[in-house]
C-alpha cells in the first residue's frame, strides 16, 4: 500500500516538473485569479497513476485540433476566378518512363492543371508561358489527399487512376531450353 | 537515383506493401503450403515455387538492379548486374534466373552484394564510351543511372597501351532505330523483344567475349511493326530514336498523359513537348490495353501533327482554289450553307479521327436543322440487330483476355497491322499459353505460326452450321475459351451481313456450350478509333445511300478516307471540311474549318473494345485552328439552331445521357444481348460465295494509313525502306 503510494506521488511530481498544461496546477493557478476559486484543482485518479507515455498519448490527444467542416479557401487565396473555375486539375500517379526500368520517384500521386499555351521565347529559345499555374505541380501520398486539397482551393479535379495491376506470374529461366514449348529459344 | 530498398519498402504506398502490422502478422502465421518463405534482407517474404528472387525482392518493393531483365521478355541472365548475396552459398547469385528456395536468406544490400555489383559495372564500363554529353539516352539512361548508384568512385581503366575501347561498327535496321553500336552492352532485350513479342527473329549475336557483337548477321532492316519498342527496351543508348535524335533532353520536355488515335486499341501514350510542338510519343503502361508495346505508327507518326496542317480557315474563290480568310467571315458562309439547304439534302460525314464531344455536336447539330444523314465513312451491315446492339460491333472478349485463350479464330482480318498490339497479345497467347490461331482469309504473315482454313467466304457458313469437316472447327469446338475475330472490312461489301449472322451463329453456338459462362466469343474488330463512339452516339454506318440522293451541303468532320469524292457529289455541292490536315477531304472542299488533332483537345475516345479514353491537350492547335465541338457549337449559333452546350462538362453531359458508357473514362463494360442479336441475325444467313480479303497485307501498307500518318515523313520513309528491303537478296 505505502508503495503505491509513493509510487503515485512520484508520477504526480513528475508530472507537475514537466508542467504539461493538462496536469500542472502552478501555471493555470498563476494565470488565474487564486480567489475566484472556491477550491482546490481537481486532479482525476486515471492521470496520477498513470505511467510517462500514457500521459503523452493522452497529451497528444487534447492537443489534437479538429476542423469540423469543408473549408473553401478559393475565396481568399487570391487566386484569379479565371484559374478556379474553368481550369480543371488532373489527379494521376505518374507513369513509368517506358524508355528506364527504375520505378522510384512513381510512387506518389500528382496534381496538375490542364495544359496552357507555351511558345518559344525568342530571346532565347526557353519555354514561355502566360499561365501562372504551368508549374504547379503536387505531390501527394494519396488520391484522398490531392482531392481533399483540390476541393478546399475550389478547383475542378479529376481522378485518372493507372491500370498497372498485374497477375503475378513466375518466371523461369528453363522455359528458354523446354524441348516441347514454345518458348524455346532460338535466337541468342 | 539511388536506392536504398528497405526505406524504399517502408515508404511504399499501403496497396502496394502490406502494413507493417500485417507483415507481423504474416511472420506469425504459418505461410500457405504452396508457397515458400524466403527472407530478403531479413524481411520475410512468401512467394509460390519458382518464383525468381529478383521478383520476390519486388514483392516487398526491394528493386535489385538489373540490365538484362526486364519482366515481359525471357530471362538471360547474362548481364550479371542482379547478383546478390544469399547465405551459405560461397558465391553471389543472379537474382534474375534463381527459382527462390525455402528459408532461403537474400541480402540486397550486403557488402559482398555490393562489391559484386561494383565489379560487373566496372566491366561494362571498361567496354562503354564516355560520350554521355552526346548521346540521346542522357539523363534516361539505366547504365548512367546505376553506374552513379552502384559504380566504383574510381576508374583502373588507363589504356596504357593506346589500345582504346572496344568499337564496334554501327548497323543500319532501318529509318526509324538509330544504332550506335559501340555503346551496347549486350543485354539482348532487343533481340529476345524481335523473336519473342514482335516475332521478327532477326537479331541475334555473333561472335564471342569481345568480338561478340549484336546485330543482324547481314544488312537488314528490322522489318516489324513493333520495332520502335527496342528503343524504350535498350538500357542503353546503343538502340536510340532515328527521327528524334539531338533534339531534346528528357529534362526539357513536359510528359502529358494521353491517348493514341492512329489504330483501333486506343493505345495509352506519353506526348513528350517542348515549346507548343510534340517532340515524341512514348507507350504508358496499361495493363488491359497495350502493356508497354507501342505499334510504329503511333510511336513515329507524330512528326505528321506538324505537317500538311489546316491552320486558318478557307474558302474556295471563285476559280475554286482555297483563299484564307477570318473565322466569322467562314464560320458565316458555312452557317448560311447549312441553313439555307433543304433538311433532306443535308449530309454530315465523320471520319476516323473524330472524337466523340465533336460527333455528337454534329450529330445534335444535323438533327436541330432537321436532317438525320449522319454517317461514318466505315460500312457497317444495318440489317438484322446492326448498331443496336453494341455486343455486335466491339471486341466482346477485351484485349487483355485474349491472352487466356485457347483457340483463336481470325475471319478475314490481318490483325497484325490493323491492330498491332492485338496481335501481340495472340502471339503471347501462343507462345507462353500454347494457343493455336487459325485464319480464314488471305494468307499474311501473323508472325506466328497458324491454320490457314482458306480465303473462301462459303468457310464462314459452313463453320457456322457446323457442316464443314476441317480440323479448325474441331478444335474451335472443343476449346474451353474460344475467340471469334472478323475484321469490320469485310462487313463492306453486299455479303457483309450474312458474313455477319453467321460469324455470330459461330460464336454464339461455341458461347452456349462453354463452362465459363463469364467468356464471351464474339469480337468485331473495327479498323479506326472513331467508329465505335460515332456508333454508339448513333451515326449510321457507312455514306453509300445517302451520296446517291444527291446531297446539296456535305459536311465533312475529319474525312479523309476518300469514301466521298467530287465526282460522287452534284455539280453545286457545297462540301464543308472541318478537321486538321490538309488531306483528301479538305482538297475537295469549299469551306476548311481548321479543327484540333488529338495532341491539342480534350477528346473522348472510344476503342475497339468499346473503352472511353481521354486525350488531353499537350500543345495549343497551330494557328487559327480551335477545338473541334467548339466549331460546330458556334456554327450552330449562327445558324440559328442554338446548341445547348456552352462547356466542355456540358458536352460531356450530353453524352452520358446518350450512353453512360461515352464518359466511363478508362473502363469498359460488359455487353449482353447476344442471344437476340443472333436471333435478328437468323434471316440474313444466306449463302455466301464470295473471297475474303484484306486491306493491309505487307508492311508497306501499314504505316500510311490516315490523314496524320500520311503527312508525316518518317512514315514515308518508313515506306521507302520496307520497299527497298524487299529488293534486297536478304
Amino acid at each position: 500500500m505505502l508503495q503505491a503510494i509513493g509510487a503515485a506521488a512520484r508520477l504526480s511530481r513528475t508530472g507537475l516538473s514537466r508542467s504539461l498544461p493538462a496536469f500542472s496546477t502552478s501555471s493555470r493557478l498563476s494565470a488565474e485569479d487564486p480567489a475566484s476559486r472556491k477550491e482546490a484543482p481537481i486532479i482525476d485518479n486515471e492521470s496520477v497513476f498513470a505511467t510517462p507515455e500514457e500521459k503523452k498519448e493522452k497529451m497528444t490527444q487534447v492537443v489534437a485540433i479538429t476542423v469540423p467542416t469543408k473549408v473553401d479557401l478559393s475565396p481568399i487565396t487570391g487566386v484569379p476566378e479565371e484559374h478556379v473555375k474553368y481550369r480543371r486539375v488532373r489527379i494521376y500517379q505518374p507513369p513509368k518512363n517506358a524508355m528506364q526500368s527504375g520505378t522510384n520517384n512513381i510512387q506518389h500521386w500528382e496534381m496538375e492543371f490542364d495544359t496552357r499555351q507555351r511558345w518559344e521565347n525568342p530571346l532565347m529559345g526557353w519555354t514561355s508561358t502566360g499561365d501562372p499555374l504551368s508549374n504547379l505541380k503536387i505531390q501527394f501520398k494519396n488520391p484522398e489527399e490531392a482531392i481533399e486539397h483540390c476541393e478546399k482551393n475550389g478547383w475542378v479535379w479529376f481522378l485518372d487512376v493507372p491500370k498497372i495491376e498485374k497477375d503475378f506470374k513466375p518466371k523461369s529461366y528453363g522455359v528458354n531450353f523446354a524441348w516441347n514449348r514454345r518458348t524455346r529459344v532460338s535466337t541468342k | 537515383m539511388l536506392r536504398q530498398p528497405l526505406s524504399r519498402a517502408l515508404g511504399l504506398s499501403p496497396s502496394r506493401v502490406a502494413p507493417l502490422t500485417a507483415r507481423k502478422f504474416a511472420e506469425q502465421v504459418q505461410a500457405q503450403p504452396d508457397n515458400v518463405e524466403l527472407f530478403i534482407d531479413d524481411q520475410p517474404v512468401s512467394v509460390p515455387p519458382g518464383t525468381t528472387v529478383l521478383q520476390a525482392a519486388a514483392q516487398i518493393g526491394v528493386e535489385i538492379p538489373r540490365f538484362c531483365y526486364h519482366e515481359r521478355l525471357a530471362v538471360a541472365g547474362n548481364c550479371r548486374m542482379c547478383l546478390v548475396e544469399v547465405e551459405k552459398s560461397p558465391k553471389p547469385i543472379a537474382a534474375c534466373a534463381m527459382p527462390v528456395m525455402k528459408g532461403m536468406r537474400v541480402k540486397t544490400n550486403s557488402d559482398l552484394t555490393r562489391r559484386a555489383r561494383e565489379g560487373v559495372m566496372e566491366f561494362l564500363l571498361v567496354n562503354h564510351p564516355l560520350d554521355c554529353p552526346i548521346c540521346d539516352q542522357g539523363g534516361e539512361c539505366d547504365l548512367q543511372d546505376q553506374s552513379m548508384a552502384f559504380g566504383s568512385d574510381k576508374s583502373r581503366f588507363t589504356d596504357i597501351h593506346f589500345s582504346g575501347k572496344r568499337a564496334v561498327e554501327d548497323k543500319d535496321v532501318g529509318p526509324l532505330i538509330k544504332t550506335i553500336m559501340t555503346r551496347c552492352i549486350h543485354c539482348t532485350r532487343c533481340i529476345r523483344f524481335a523473336s519473342e513479342v514482335a516475332g521478327v527473329d532477326d537479331f541475334g549475336t555473333t561472335g564471342r567475349g569481345t568480338e561478340m557483337q549484336v546485330g543482324t548477321y547481314v544488312e537488314k532492316m528490322f522489318l516489324s511493326e513493333l520495332s520502335g519498342n527496342i528503343i524504350d527496351l535498350c538500357p542503353v543508348g546503343a538502340l536510340t530514336s532515328k527521327p528524334y535524335s539531338f533534339a531534346a533532353r528528357p529534362w526539357e520536355t513536359r510528359r502529358i498523359d494521353s491517348v493514341d488515335v492512329l489504330d483501333p486499341l486506343g493505345s495509352n501514350i506519353v506526348v513528350a513537348t517542348r515549346t507548343n510542338e510534340v517532340l515524341r510519343i512514348l507507350p504508358r503502361t496499361n495493363e488491359e490495353i497495350n502493356e508497354e508495346w507501342l505499334s510504329d505508327k503511333s510511336r513515329f507518326a507524330c512528326d505528321g501533327l506538324k505537317r500538311q496542317r489546316l491552320v486558318t480557315p478557307m474558302i474556295a474563290d471563285s476559280r475554286g482554289n482555297l483563299t484564307p480568310v477570318d473565322w466569322e467571315e467562314a464560320v458565316v458562309a458555312a452557317a448560311s450553307a447549312l441553313r439555307d439547304c433543304p433538311p433532306d439534302k443535308l449530309l454530315a460525314v465523320a471520319g476516323e479521327l473524330a472524337d466523340a464531344e465533336s460527333l455528337v455536336a454534329l450529330k445534335d447539330l444535323l438533327n436541330r436543322l432537321g436532317s438525320e444523314k449522319v454517317c461514318t465513312e466505315q460500312y457497317f451491315p444495318l440489317e438484322g440487330a446492326g448498331t443496336d446492339l453494341r455486343s455486335s460491333y466491339v471486341l466482346n472478349t477485351k484485349i487483355a483476355n485474349v491472352e487466356d485463350a485457347d483457340f483463336v479464330l481470325l475471319i478475314g482480318t490481318n490483325v497484325r497491322f490493323e491492330a498491332p498490339l492485338l496481335n501481340a497479345r495472340i502471339r503471347k497467347a501462343f507462345i507462353h499459353k500454347e494457343t493455336d490461331i487459325a485464319s480464314i482469309g488471305p494468307k499474311v504473315d501473323l508472325t506466328y505460326e497458324y491454320i490457314h482454313v482458306g480465303d473462301s467466304a462459303s468457310i464462314v457458313k459452313d463453320f457456322a452450321t457446323g457442316s464443314s469437316s476441317h480440323e479448325a472447327l474441331k478444335r474451335l469446338e472443343s476449346a474451353k475459351r474460344p475467340v471469334v475475330i472478323i475484321g469490320a472490312d469485310q462487313l463492306k461489301s453486299a455479303e457483309g451481313p450474312a458474313l455477319l449472322a453467321y460469324t455470330q451463329e459461330l460464336a454464339l453456338r461455341l458461347q452456349d456450350k462453354l463452362a465459363d459462362k463469364e467468356w464471351k466469343v464474339l469480337n468485331v474488330l473495327q479498323r479506326t478509333a472513331s467508329q465505335v463512339a460515332a456508333l454508339d452516339i448513333g451515326y449510321k454506318p457507312g455514306v453509300g445511300k445517302h451520296l446517291q440522293d444527291g446531297p446539296k451541303v456535305v459536311f465533312l468532320l475529319g474525312a479523309d478516307a476518300g469514301v466521298v469524292t467530287r465526282e460522287s457529289l452534284p455539280k453545286d455541292c457545297v462540301v464543308i471540311y472541318q478537321g486538321h490536315h490538309g488531306d483528301v477531304g479538305a482538297a475537295i472542299a469549299d469551306i476548311v474549318l481548321p479543327g484540333a488533332a488529338y495532341t491539342e483537345k480534350r477528346g473522348t475516345y472510344v476503342n475497339a473494345e468499346g473503352r472511353a479514353q481521354q486525350t488531353l491537350p499537350a500543345v495549343t492547335p497551330p494557328g487559327r485552328a480551335r477545338e473541334d465541338w467548339k466549331i460546330i457549337r458556334a456554327l450552330s449559333e449562327v445558324c440559328g439552331a442554338r446548341l445547348p452546350y456552352d462547356s466542355l462538362d456540358e458536352v460531356r453531359d450530353r453524352l452520358g445521357e446518350l450512353s453512360p458508357a461515352l464518359v466511363c473514362y478508362g473502363e469498359v463494360q460488359n455487353n449482353n444481348y447476344f442471344a437476340q442479336a443472333r436471333q435478328l441475325a437468323q434471316s440474313l444467313q444466306k449463302p455466301v460465295s464470295g473471297k475474303l480479303d484484306v486491306q493491309l497485307k505487307q508492311l508497306e501498307d501499314f504505316f500510311m494509313t490516315d490523314a496524320i500518318s500520311r503527312a508525316s515523313p518518317t512514315m514515308a520513309k518508313c515506306v521507302q525502306a520496307v520497299i527497298k528491303q524487299k529488293q534486297s537478296p536478304y
